[in-house]
């Protein structure tokens, strides 16, 4: 077994499931000669060519929206936005056209795209190279989010999304790409089901509730709760839309506490959705307020002064934790 | 007769069509001529039941400009890959789409070809590989683009027609979608419908161009001119750039200059534009001067206009029975097919949690 990182369990996955199916290609910005500019793509120019591994323009509108025609001709797109706060000019395609065009034909043409997004701060890269904007796209029916916390998932949902009828985007988070490591054994091929939340730590006091980065966070505190004798339970989301709310739910029947957290500004972000469903879902099964640990309202900030006051730490999560227990 | 024929049609001598429709058989010109009458006689029909409130929403009038899609869509083979704007008719009705489908789509109807839930006069079907067009301008161009990535990857003998406005040539999408088929090469023709109107901007305020063909100076690859009202033109050029297309040599984008004689759609009375000017058009109508055309190569008759106007007639009035016809969809029936994959959190919503419902 090796110890691989979260970014190598990408770019392995990337080439087994392009070497399994020969109508995948892939298109993003540096992704080719380059090999990505994280490197998530190293080794497929040279192992694909340059048919199925495309060094696009700086043309996002392109890189999101020619999937669809691609698609509809028997291809299964697999375009990467370079980083996640440029997918903005692509928002048009992404939301009017490939997230709707299977309900726009009754079903006529799936949309097997696989869409991956880097995102997230931590790497001091400023509000263009830091923002968590998972949440434009929450309103948008027919689109598919993943986002995964562990190397394990950063594979197996790769691989659903890849081999899903869906479109997907596919939310990385850059903090992780380094720093988390794990045993994948080669040749495993494990697919993480979409759609589906998971229990990732069992605790009867207080229900965690996140994804990606912040959801490593949420296991840490949880770590450092247990030795005041706090029992955390984590769930970790994987799919963000649609989302999974019976494992949520089932949870604060247990627990009766919440605390969402993403890096997202709280505002208009994903944990709005959550509460919203235990609101409306659970309201009894609450004994103390839902809480959101969560980007500040603001724009990203780039001197590492204020990324580490803007972004959730791990002794704010453990405090709101503590907090919703002691309620 | 031959005189009688002259004086039917009284195009001045510089609207005449001359020339050889290159590769063109009698029989093809003739079918050719019947797609762009029934285009016509369609379109005619359906503004009429609008005005009579037969269907909701609007209606799209493409007169005037039928040549421009139903030359080009009506050479392609069943599997290239088309990507209509919201103005196409003759995308569909060149290629073959049975008008019963056209006229369920206009009525928003169980059997168009989405069961009445995308939108009215976007007509589209998947087995005729016309796809559904947005109606965001310019949006398709970006598809059916890749469409022809696709089909080189593939490696499929297919090619792919994108079409749209003068208007749509501002879109960054236009550009984007351009620039990416020129550095590939890809298998694709675009053709830009000049009709000197984006709804009620005039051309000179999209672009400081006077020929469009000069966008494709930018992208590498030619791009040519034409008057999108003579039938024979637009054949000759749309065959040489569909032949570049198959044969490996990339894309062609062809401005077809051409008019729409009604509103940008059937609510809105054109006042922005003035009379002069729809008559100058009117006069360079493309059906006409291609039926004077035929008839001087003796390729149409007064009899088989006859039974060309009955067969149009018929397909026409069955069509319209058919939308009558057709059921409206469930109230609901839109609830499907979000997704192709289940899972297991999804539902359509539920308006009164804990409650009755209806």
């Amino acid at each position: 077994m090796a110890e691989i990182t979260y970014i190598d369990a990408i770019n392995r996955t990337l080439h087994e499931e392009m070497t399994r199916d020969e109508t995948t290609f892939l298109i993003g910005e540096d992704t080719g000669i380059y090999g990505g500019v994280f490197k998530a793509t190293r080794g497929l120019l040279e192992e694909f060519g340059p048919d199925r591994i495309v060094d696009s323009p700086i043309s996002e509108s392109l890189i999101a929206g020619m999937t669809v025609g691609a698609a509809m001709v028997g291809c299964r797109p697999l375009p990467e936005i370079q980083f996640a706060d440029f997918i903005s000019p692509a928002f048009d395609q992404i939301v009017q056209q490939v997230a709707r065009y299977y309900w726009r034909t009754r079903g006529a043409f799936e949309m097997p795209i696989t869409l991956r997004c880097p995102y997230g701060g931590g790497v001091g890269g400023g509000v263009f190279h830091s923002q968590s904007n998972e949440a434009w796209f929450m309103n948008t029916p027919g689109l598919v989010m993943v986002a995964p916390g562990s190397v394990r998932d950063a594979a197996g949902l790769l691989r659903s999304a890849i081999r899903s009828q869906d479109p997907v985007l596919y939310w990385e988070h850059k903090k992780l790409y380094r720093s988390l490591k794990d045993d994948l054994p080669d040749g495993d091929e494990t697919l993480t089901p979409i759609g589906k939340a998971e229990v990732a730590r069992t605790g009867s006091h207080v229900t965690a509730i996140s994804f990606g980065y912040t959801y490593q966070l949420c296991l840490e505190a949880a770590d450092q709760l247990a030795e005041d004798g706090i029992e955390v339970e984590v769930i970790d989301l994987k799919t963000l839309l649609p989302l999974d709310k019976s494992t949520v739910i089932e949870s604060i029947a247990k627990t009766g506490k919440a605390v969402i957290v993403h890096e997202a500004p709280k505002v208009g972000g994903i944990g709005g959705e959550i509460a919203a469903i235990l609101a409306e879902e659970c309201f009894w099964e609450l004994d103390a307020p839902i809480t959101r640990v969560a980007g500040y309202n603001t724009s990203f900030p780039a001197a590492r002064t204020m990324e580490e006051h803007y972004m959730p730490s791990t002794a704010q999560i453990a405090a709101a934790l503590k907090t919703a227990v002691e309620t | 007769m031959a005189e009688e024929q002259e004086t039917q049609f009284s195009f001045p001598a510089k609207y005449r069509l001359t020339g050889e429709m290159e590769g063109c058989t009698d029989e093809r010109k003739l079918e050719l001529f019947e797609r762009l009458l029934k285009t016509r006689e369609f379109d005619a029909r359906m503004r009429k039941l609008f005005r009579q409130g037969r269907f909701e929403g609007t209606f799209y009038s493409q007169i005037g400009q039928e040549a421009c899609d139903v030359v080009i869509a009506y050479q392609l083979d069943k599997q290239d890959f088309v990507g209509p704007s919201h103005r196409d008719l003759g995308a569909s009705t060149g290629k073959g789409v049975p008008l019963k489908y056209l006229t369920a789509q206009v009525y928003n109807r169980v059997d168009s070809p989405d069961g009445g839930r995308y939108t009215a006069c976007h007509y589209w079907h998947p087995e005729f590989w016309v796809m559904n067009p947005s109606t965001s301008i310019v949006m398709n161009w970006i598809a059916a683009t890749g469409a022809a990535f696709g089909y080189k990857m593939l490696k499929k003998d297919n090619v792919a027609v994108a079409f749209c406005g003068d208007g749509a040539t501002a879109h960054g999408d236009f550009h984007e979608a351009c620039n990416f088929a020129g550095v590939h090469r890809l298998p694709i023709v675009y053709v830009v419908q000049n009709n000197l109107w984006a709804e009620s901007l005039p051309v000179a305020l999209t672009t400081a161009l006077t020929d469009l063909n000069h966008r494709a100076d930018a992208y590498g690859f030619p791009g040519v001119s034409i008057d999108g009202n003579d039938v024979v033109e637009t054949w000759n050029t749309t065959r040489e750039a569909l032949m570049r297309a198959r044969s490996g040599a990339g894309p062609t984008l062809i401005e077809m200059k051409t008019y729409r004689w009604h509103g940008h759609s059937d609510i809105d009375p054109a006042d922005y534009r003035s009379d002069d000017e729809v008559a100058h058009w009117m006069e360079r109508d493309p059906i006409p001067r291609y039926e004077q055309y035929l008839r001087e190569h003796k390729v149409l008759n007064d009899d088989a206009l006859v039974e060309v106007r009955m067969r149009i007639e018929a397909e026409i009035e069955e069509a319209v029975d058919f939308a009558e016809n057709s059921p409206r969809p469930a109230p609901d029936a839109y609830q499907s097919h979000v997704y192709a994959e289940a899972y297991p959190g999804f539902e359509f919503g539920d308006r009164n949690p804990g409650g009755a419902n209806g």
